[in-house]
């Protein structure tokens, strides 16, 4: 295969204003827009979301029974984390303990999410900027253009896997995309030992597959000085904030269930708190240009998109995570995760990584993670009990959190006497890293735009930094409508329309 | 001969969900050698759900200049050409993931893929029901979609 294309030339605009923006309709989508001063050098950019938020008051008044199947309907990439959170909410609001298996099946089916999200955003989101270069043409960087250089059985198995994955998820959830199992203190389906062995089955090929995943991100990006060019280009893509996780009482990462760290710039734990005590910790700013609200440290302050420690601005995700825990509680991941160390050391980093593109490494480590325990858990003959649920009582107020694959997921409800609900408050990953991605979109252009030269290879390093987050606008906005697509537009100081570029 | 009528949307977003409610119609009718389901997702789930079938007719909400709802198109995988995305932020459209199933596992793959595109009026809020004149429109769906099922 023909090597990957990594630079362009630039030309010179005369534009002063940079849009990237994905559809012409109103909703469903994020728009980035660069400004330019009369030099040509960047002065602003925004990622907006033109989009309008109405879940919450919709849901206000329904029966609270009703939220995990409501709220899973905010997206159709990431059900799984909403219905598991609302899940975990609704054990709260009911104060249940859910059962030792109702526990195993929820995390299971979770670890299914995980492989079949993180499988398809690292091949069909980020392999086509690795594979075939930020800069090769829009109409071969995508996944039939990553089939193409590394050939259909590789293709196959992609498809494969990713479909294990979901599978898991059918088995467990009873339904592939939009799960329905999940009760207070417990799971509504029981496993049957033939599912099981068939989940065990799926697991053992998707461990594999997460070693060759972590394999693939290491030869093609890692030794390539090019790409590895790219990714410690500290003007560009390099980033000092909090950042957030989900963590087990030994610190080890948890995807279900623990205390929420959050690290500062060196690596020192400066929160480490329970679900139902996330407003003493996040609170939240709103801007006049956009629809997504702004979570930031309570503590440390809103002091706009900067960075350092002054910066409440945090950090959740694959990268949030890996910065926040001392590794994985499985063989292969935690091998991966000394040797992330390792090179970030060898590097001269101390304490997190703070490179924005390690996003996608701490993503590969992460299936490797989620697969490895999806067969733990696949290979517990336990899970076919028919303990699969807990007492309940009556309901009240309750907050639960998951990890979602885009990071830190929090819903928080409130029922009356008859069970219906009074409020509603959900903070989702993408919200979480909405002030870090503005920050991360800013710092690229500044960066990459010099002298009013573009083109679209350059645009699309810009769009590297939004996309690694693997940012999901709809959860966001609570708008219920996924916009695949991004455009770009320059405008001068005036406001005028300099170049537009879309991906689309 | 396996046929699958897929209703694709988000059944809470007003007319998104045209294609759900359909095909709740279509299921409840109990057509033979036909299966029927939901999906409120699009491009790798949709591509998981129609392999192994020789003919799939997917119902969806389209929003078209000058459009009036209700109205319905019936369009073909060769109609999508030129809508391949490129990489994008979030996620891949029905016609790169059909696009990337005939690369990867062509013999898998229906030889026919139909959509009855369904013109919306209201994409935008959060309601379980149609808007008036695409519900008015459903029986007339409904109907044409049976016709395409007995057309094979």
């Amino acid at each position: 295969m023909a090597g990957p294309i990594i630079n362009d030339t630039p030309v010179k605009t005369h534009e002063h204003k940079i849009t990237i923006d994905p559809i012409t309709r109103l909703e469903g989508h994020g728009k980035i827009e660069i400004f330019l001063n009369d030099a040509g050098n960047v002065e602003n950019a925004y990622l907006q979301i033109p989009e309008l938020r109405g879940f919450e008051r919709f849901c206000i008044g329904r029966h609270v029974m009703e939220l995990p199947v409501l709220t899973n309907r905010l997206c159709g990439v990431c059900p799984a984390a909403h219905h598991l959170a609302s899940t975990k909410t609704l054990d709260a609001v009911f104060s249940a303990e859910p059962t030792p298996t109702a526990k195993k099946l929820r995390e299971l089916f979770y670890m299914g999410q995980y492989t079949h999200s993180h499988i398809a955003h690292f091949y069909a989101l980020a392999a086509p900027d690795f594979v075939l270069g930020p800069s090769a043409p829009a109409s071969k960087r995508n996944v039939l253009g990553v089939v193409d250089a590394v050939g259909v059985p590789i293709g196959a198995e992609v498809i494969k896997h990713r479909s294990y994955g979901q599978k898991v998820q059918e088995i467990v959830g009873g339904r592939a995309t939009h799960p329905v199992f999940g009760l207070p203190g417990g799971v509504s389906k029981q496993i049957s030992e033939e599912e099981r062995v068939q989940m065990e089955t799926m697991a053992k090929s998707c461990v594999e597959f997460g070693k060759f995943t972590v394999k693939l991100f290491k030869d093609i990006v890692l030794a390539n000085k090019d790409y590895m060019g790219i990714v410690l280009n500290t003007d560009a893509f390099y980033m000092e904030s909090y950042y957030m996780g989900m963590v087990d009482k030994n610190n080890k990462t948890n995807f279900y269930d623990g205390d929420i760290r959050v690290v500062d710039q060196t690596g020192k734990q400066i929160e480490r708190f329970r679900p139902s005590e996330y407003l003493d910790v996040i609170a939240e700013h709103v801007e006049p240009w956009t629809y997504m609200k702004m979570p930031y440290l309570k503590k440390v302050g809103w002091k706009g998109f900067v960075t350092g420690p002054q910066s409440g601005i945090y950090r959740v995700g694959p990268l949030g995570r890996i910065n926040v825990c001392t590794g994985y509680t499985t063989p292969l991941a935690q091998k991966e995760y000394e040797i992330f160390r390792k090179t970030m050391s060898d590097l001269g980093v101390k304490g997190p990584a703070h490179h924005t593109l390690a996003y996608h490494w701490a993503r590969v480590i992460e299936l490797q993670y989620a697969t490895e325990h999806m067969l733990e858990l696949a290979s517990d003959k336990s899970i076919t009990s028919p303990d699969i649920r807990g007492k309940f009582n009556e309901p009240k107020e309750g907050v639960g959190i998951v990890e979602a694959p885009r990071g830190t997921l929090i819903h928080h409800y409130a029922a009356d006497k008859n069970g219906l609900t009074t409020k509603i408050n959900m903070i989702v990953a993408t919200t979480n890293n909405y002030a870090a991605i503005n920050t991360s979109v800013r710092q690229a252009a500044k960066a990459l735009i010099k002298d009013g030269m573009v083109s679209p290879g350059l645009l699309n390093k810009v769009e590297m930094a939004f996309r690694c987050y693997d940012p999901c606008n709809s959860c966001g906005t609570h708008s219920l409508n996924c916009g695949p697509a991004l455009e770009v537009v320059v405008k001068d100081k005036n406001g005028s329309v300099l170049s537009t570029q879309r991906n689309f | 001969m396996r046929t699958l009528v897929l209703g694709v949307g988000n059944p809470i977003l007003s007319d998104d969900g045209v294609g759900i409610h359909a095909a709740r119609l279509l299921k409840e009718m109990r057509l033979p050698g036909v299966d029927v389901e939901e999906l409120a997702a699009s491009g790798l789930e949709l591509l998981d759900l129609v392999l192994g079938y020789d003919k799939v007719i997917i119902i969806d909400a389209i929003q078209t200049k000058g459009g009036t709802p209700g109205e319905t198109r019936v369009l073909a995988e060769k109609d999508f050409e030129r809508a391949v995305h490129g990489s994008s932020p979030h996620g891949i459209n029905i016609a790169t993931a059909l696009a990337l199933g005939r690369r990867i596992v062509p013999e898998r793959m229906p030889k026919e893929v139909i959509f009855f595109a369904v013109e919306a009026e209201d994409l935008v809020d959060v309601n379980e029901r149609l808007t008036a004149r695409v519900e008015a429109a459903l029986p007339e769906i409904v109907r044409k979609v049976e016709d395409e099922i007995k057309r094979t």
